[in-house]
């Protein structure tokens, strides 16, 4: 499903339910929304192992409304708890897939949505690394198609501002049978000064075999022109990641947000032949009008 | 919040930029806080449904640097379509307008006065009464209301009541509140910030703590600025 069709789909749903009562989790004026849609610049490796980075335009979007339905870069869910320490519901995400030139476009959100951001090298070493392309891991291994996943996110809050995470995603990959859950803890809205916040997190992501041979395994006839040789990945602990998002408002409708992430591929990612480098950092900084 | 209320409080935002003197006051300068952030903070109170008879919520102005001088200071709705004045106490604290004009507009907070950058947050204290005269089961029943209000935001945390704080102005009587069940008796005061967290220490604050004496009354010689619940 493209971009464009989820939109639609999450516009449908948002006019259908706009007079419903506000979710306690999600505390806005009954029928009113909160939007963001900015662009921004992300250094990110090409794939999740690679090791060559590059930069994107990154575009923002992120839409909350009052009956609960949000959208966040390529998620949308809906928030179905009335609890305030509690935060259930649907998940839709949209993978963006993979093609021989690593990853491709996505959007992120005002809120962290972590996306399959892994690198490795310093400004200085990629400038030594443009003069001299390394060998591209990804030639010859067979692109993987967008999919739209669906699952469900639950979320706890065991004091205030400091929020247990979980969501499970089914159907990435092109057999879209793949299937991740993604744990973590976050520390939300530490206020440095007046008009900045920053919110830590830290967490782990567990993936099925399927998904992880879909993005990390080598079937026989994908080994490709650079003679990767045949991987079978199984299941598992697929990434330990910590990163900082930075909220700076400059104005009461425009919004500077940055993050950082480091990861560290585990288990049969990082053992993959596609991983060159199992530990990276990515960073991202985007200009955002909220209305 | 029902849609009557959001619209006496629209109206009452609208009412207030056309008094006469209050539209200069729309100017208010200095630093500002998005009425939505500041909404979605206080809304949770609000949509609460658990007991809270005993309760009440204000917002809190909270300067970054310590103002010694903060009288008549009014806190500003300033939106497209939307303006409001509304007056801070001693303590800081207003009686937010939870609307969805000002929401819609993404309406900012500014205060009548510099007093430098702020922030805001809701603050929970117990009802006053107007006779001065509160009951020790009446200020327990408010506090465990506080308490269990204070838990729906998040899963771990305090777990008990073990009293109540009555804040008042540092020029308030010598014995502000006195216990009159048994044998009448003062109870200590000392100054101290008027909530957790503050940290100029400007207000007169008595801290009574449930105890197993049975039923109390406790009076006050004068109103209390607030009565603020007291976890463990």
């Amino acid at each position: 499903m493209s971009k464009l069709n989820v939109a639609a789909l999450t516009l449908v749903l948002a006019c259908t339910g706009a007079q419903a009562q506000t979710p306690a989790s999600n505390p806005m004026p009954d029928g009113s929304e909160d939007m963001y849609a900015g662009l921004g610049v992300v250094s990110k490796p090409r794939y999740a192992g690679a090791d060559v980075r590059r930069p994107r335009l990154l575009p923002v979007l992120q839409g909350q409304w009052s009956n609960g339905l949000f959208v966040s870069g390529l998620t949308a869910g809906l928030h179905l708890s009335h609890r305030s320490w509690l935060e259930y519901g649907p998940l839709l995400a949209l993978d963006p897939g993979r093609d021989q030139g690593g990853d491709r476009g996505t959007f992120a959100g005002i809120e962290s949505v972590r996306l399959n951001n892994l690198a490795g090298r310093t400004p200085a070493l990629q400038q030594a690394n443009d003069s001299a392309p390394q060998a591209n891991r990804l030639d010859g291994v067979p692109s993987i198609a967008r999919r739209l996943t669906g699952g469900a996110f639950l979320n706890l809050y065991v004091a205030p501002g400091v929020r247990l995470t979980s969501n499970v995603l089914y159907g990435a990959g092109n057999a879209h049978n793949g299937a991740t859950l993604a744990t973590g803890a976050q520390v939300m809205a530490l206020a440095p000064a007046p008009h900045h916040t920053v919110t830590l997190e830290g967490g782990m992501v567990l993936a099925n075999r399927q998904y992880n041979q879909a993005f990390f395994g080598i079937d026989s006839g994908q080994s490709g022109e650079q003679g990767n040789p045949l991987y079978a990945a199984h299941g598992g602990w697929r990434d330990v990641h910590a990163g900082a998002n930075w909220h700076w408002t400059l104005a009461p409708s425009w919004l500077l947000v940055s993050r950082l992430d480091a990861t560290r591929l585990l288990g049969a990612a990082r053992a993959s032949p596609l991983a060159a480098r199992p530990t990276g950092v990515s960073v991202s900084t985007a200009l955002a009008f909220r209305f | 919040m029902t849609r009557a209320h959001h619209f006496r409080l629209v109206t009452l935002l609208g009412l207030a930029a056309c008094l006469p003197g209050r539209c200069a006051m729309a100017q208010a300068s200095g630093d500002w806080v998005a009425y939505r952030d500041a909404y979605r903070a206080m809304v949770v109170f609000e949509k609460y449904g658990g007991p809270k008879s005993l309760l009440q919520q204000q917002l809190q102005v909270r300067p970054s640097m310590p103002t010694s001088s903060a009288g008549g200071v009014e806190l500003v709705v300033s939106g497209k379509t939307t303006q409001g004045h509304f007056p801070l106490d001693a303590t800081l604290r207003t009686v937010f307008p939870l609307a969805r004009a000002p929401y819609d507009d993404n309406a900012v907070l500014r205060l009548s006065q510099p007093l430098g950058a702020f922030a805001v947050r809701p603050q929970v204290t117990l009802t006053l009464r107007p006779d001065n005269l509160y009951d020790s089961e009446e200020l327990r029943h408010g506090c465990e209301q506080a308490l269990a209000f204070a838990r729906e935001l998040a899963l771990l945390g305090a777990r008990r009541c073990s009293g109540v704080r009555f804040v008042f102005s540092k020029d308030a009587p010598a014995a502000p509140v006195v216990v009159r069940g048994g044998a009448p008796a003062q109870l200590a005061s000392g100054l101290a910030g008027a909530f957790a967290g503050d940290a100029d220490a400007t207000f007169l604050v008595v801290t009574f703590r449930f105890g197993g004496a049975g039923r109390l009354q406790l009076g006050t010689a004068t109103a209390p600025l607030a009565i603020t619940p007291l976890f463990d």
